[in-house]
C-alpha cells in the first residue's frame, strides 16, 4: 500500500523544511547558520541534547542543506564558479535555490534553470564582463547537459533519404549542444584544477573572432568540435526548420560573394554533421512541415 | 506477541536473503576507484552502489557499473526513497529502481528510515521524524510495498541524527525494530550511525544493539565521522572508522555475527589500497 501520511506529518515536515532551507547568514564574511531565525514551531519541538540546545541541533541540517547544494552547483558550473569566485558564486547559488529549490531524487538537476537566473541576476562592473560570465555559464550548462544525455544511435542517411532531404527536418541528437565563446573559455575550463582549487581566476582576453563549437557525448566523455560561423548558424536553423527552409534562411543572411560558395559549403557542413552525429533521425514531408510550424 | 522462527530456519532465511557470503566484506562503490577496480580487480567480496547515481539516461555511469558487475556482486543502496515523507512514495522513482535491480541482478536493496523531501521540495538529506506508533504503521506499509514492488529483500538503515523531537513516544531503536517486524522486511545496521546518534542524544549504544534482531540484518555499515566544535558528531564519511565504532562493531559481531560488512567513504576518499587496509581491520575485530 502506498498512501499519504497523516496531516500532522505534512505540517511537521513543512516546518522542518523551512528550517533546513533558512538562508545562511553572510554578514560576517563566512556562512553561518542563524538558529534565532528558525521557525518557532520547530525550535519548540526540537529537544535539547547533551551537547547543544534544540535550535543549534537543527542548524546541522540547515548547514548541510546549503553546503551540499553549493557543492553540486559548483561541480555543475566549475568555470562560472571560478570566474566569479566561490563567495560570489555561492551568493548567486543561494538566491537561485531559494527561488528554485531542488525537486525529485536527482540532486544534479538542482542546477537546471541557473543560467536564466544568472541572466537576470548578474550585475558585474561592466557589460562585457557580464556577457563573458553568462557565456561561461552557458558553456558549463551545455557541458552538463551533454554529459547527462542518453547516447542514441546516430542518423545515417539512406539512398532514399537523399531524394527527400530538402523537404525533411533533421532531428537533433539529444546530446548535441552548440556554444559560442568570445574568449578562450572552453580551453580555460579544461585547465581548471579539481578539488582544492578555490582562487578566483581572471577572464581570458577577448578573441580576435568568436569561436563556435558543437559539444557531443562520446563513449569516453564530451567531444568538442569546431564550427565555422555559417555552419553553426545552419545547425541551429536545422533544429526547427526543414533543410530547404534552413538553407533559404541562411542564404538570405549571406552577402553576394558568400552565396556563390554556399551550396558547396552547405553540402560539406551537412556531411560533417552526419559524420559526427549531430542528428539522430529525419522527419520527412508533411510531418516535417507541420512540426516546423509549431516551432 | 509474535514468536520468532527457530534459529536454524531464521539463519537459512537470512542466507537466502543476503545471497552473498555471511562474512563478506564490501566497499561503497565510488567513481574515483573505477580505474583501480578495472585494472587490479581488488580483493573485495561485493560493492554497494548508490541507486540514484545510476537512474539517469547518460551511458557512462551505467557502463562503468556493468563493468564492475561483471566481476563483483553489487547491492543497491538508496538515499532518496523518502520512506517517512508525508506524500506517497514516488512511483517513478520505484520504476527506475526496479529497472536498475533487473539490470544488475542485485541480491537486495536498502534505503534509510527517514524522510528526504516534502511539499515538492527535496532536501537531499536523511531527515529524522518523530518516532510514534502511527508512523510505524505507515513506514511498515511502505517498506512492505517496496519489497513487493522489487521482488527482493528490502532493508532499512538506521540514520545518524542530530536532533530529537518532543512528539516522539518511542526510541529510535524501538521504532526501527517495530517497522522491520511489522513489514517483515530487513535491517541495514549502521554501527557508525548508532554511535553518532548515541553521542548526540546521550543514549547507550549497547541498548540500541539489544533491540536489533540480527536474524533480519542484511549487512552492517562502517564509516567515519567528524566532531564539530560544539561537540556534535556529524556522519561525514570522511575519516577512518573510530575506535568506539570498532568496539561497537565487535559487540554487534558477538551478538549477531556473521554478517556482511561494508565500509563507506564519501569525502577525502583514500586510495583503494588504503581503503582495503581499513576494511581489513574488520577481520582483526572479528577474531
Amino acid at each position: 500500500m502506498n498512501r499519504a501520511g497523516p496531516g500532522w506529518l505534512a505540517e511537521f515536515q513543512a516546518h522542518f523544511g523551512d528550517v533546513v532551507r533558512t538562508p545562511l547568514d553572510r554578514s560576517s564574511g563566512t556562512l553561518r547558520a542563524t538558529p534565532d531565525r528558525y521557525d518557532a514551531v520547530m525550535t519548540r519541538d526540537a529537544r535539547d541534547g547533551p551537547r547543544a540546545p534544540g535550535a543549534a541541533r537543527l542548524a546541522v541540517y540547515n548547514r548541510q542543506y546549503w553546503f551540499r547544494l553549493f557543492e553540486v552547483l559548483k561541480a555543475a558550473f566549475p568555470l562560472t564558479a571560478r570566474l566569479l569566485g566561490y563567495w560570489t558564486f555561492n551568493g548567486h547559488a543561494g538566491r537561485f535555490l531559494l527561488q528554485v529549490p531542488p525537486r525529485g531524487w536527482d540532486i544534479e538537476a538542482a542546477g537546471l534553470g541557473f543560467v536564466p537566473f544568472l541572466e537576470e541576476e548578474l550585475r558585474p562592473e561592466d557589460e562585457s564582463t557580464r556577457v563573458a560570465l553568462l557565456e561561461a555559464a552557458r558553456i558549463d550548462a551545455a557541458w552538463r547537459d551533454v554529459s547527462r544525455a542518453p547516447l542514441r544511435p546516430r542518423y545515417r542517411p539512406s539512398d532514399a533519404d537523399a531524394t527527400h532531404l530538402l523537404e525533411s527536418r533533421l532531428i537533433p541528437s539529444e546530446d548535441l549542444q552548440l556554444v559560442e565563446e568570445h574568449s578562450a573559455l572552453l580551453e580555460l575550463r579544461r585547465t581548471l584544477n579539481g578539488a582544492g582549487a578555490h582562487d578566483r581566476i581572471a577572464l581570458p582576453p577577448p578573441l580576435a573572432q568568436p569561436r563556435r563549437w558543437a559539444l557531443l557525448a562520446t563513449e569516453g566523455g564530451v567531444r568538442q568540435l569546431p564550427l565555422e560561423e555559417r555552419e553553426a548558424e545552419l545547425v541551429e536553423l536545422l533544429r526547427s526548420l526543414t533543410v530547404r527552409e534552413a538553407l533559404a534562411r541562411l542564404e538570405k543572411a549571406c552577402g553576394a560573394k558568400e552565396r556563390e560558395s554556399l551550396p558547396a559549403h552547405a553540402r560539406r557542413w551537412l556531411a560533417r554533421g552526419v559524420q559526427h552525429g549531430y542528428w539522430s533521425g529525419i522527419v520527412r514531408g508533411e510531418r516535417a512541415q507541420s512540426q516546423t510550424t509549431h516551432v | 506477541m509474535s514468536s520468532r522462527p527457530p534459529v536454524d530456519e531464521a539463519r537459512k532465511r537470512l542466507q537466502r536473503a543476503r545471497c552473498i557470503p555471511d562474512d563478506a566484506l564490501g566497499l561503497g562503490l565510488r567513481p574515483v576507484h573505477y580505474p583501480h577496480i578495472f585494472e587490479h580487480g581488488p580483493d573485495v567480496d561485493y560493492f554497494e552502489a548508490i541507486s540514484e547515481n545510476f537512474f539517469g539516461p547518460a551511458p557512462g555511469p551505467r557502463r562503468n557499473l556493468a563493468r564492475v558487475r561483471s566481476r563483483y556482486p553489487i547491492v543497491l543502496h538508496g538515499v532518496g526513497l523518502n520512506l517517512l515523507g508525508h506524500a506517497p512514495l514516488d512511483e517513478g522513482y520505484l520504476d527506475a529502481l526496479c529497472r536498475l535491480v533487473e539490470e544488475l541482478d542485485t541480491p537486495f536493496v536498502t534505503d534509510h528510515l527517514c524522510w528526504t523531501g516534502a511539499h515538492g521540495v527535496s532536501h537531499h538529506d536523511l531527515l529524522p521524524a518523530p518516532y510514534v506508533p502511527e508512523l510505524v504503521a505507515l513506514a511498515a506499509e511502505r517498506a512492505d510495498y517496496v519489497q513487493r514492488r522489487l521482488g527482493l529483500p528490502f532493508g532499512i538503515e538506521n540514520v545518524s541524527s542530530y536532533v530529537e523531537f518532543e512528539q516522539s513516544t518511542m526510541t529510535e531503536w524501538e521504532f526501527l525494530a517495530a517497522v522491520v517486524r511489522e513489514a517483515r522486511c530487513w535491517t541495514l545496521l549502521d554501527v557508525n550511525n548508532v554511535h553518532v546518534s548515541s553521542q548526540n542524544h546521550g543514549f547507550d549504544p549497547e541498548v540500541y544493539l539489544d533491540s536489533v534482531d540480527f536474524t533480519r540484518v542484511l549487512q552492517v555499515h562502517l564509516a567515519g565521522f567528524t566532531c564539530e566544535s560544539d561537540g556534535t558528531i556529524v556522519d561525514t564519511h570522511d575519516h577512518a572508522v573510530a575506535p568506539h565504532v570498532w568496539n561497537l562493531y565487535a559487540s554487534a559481531w558477538r551478538r549477531g555475527g556473521p554478517f556482511p560488512t561494508l565500509l563507506e567513504w564519501d569525502a577525502h576518499i583514500p586510495t583503494m589500497p588504503e581503503l582495503l587496509g581499513e576494511l581489513a581491520k574488520t577481520r582483526e575485530v572479528r577474531a
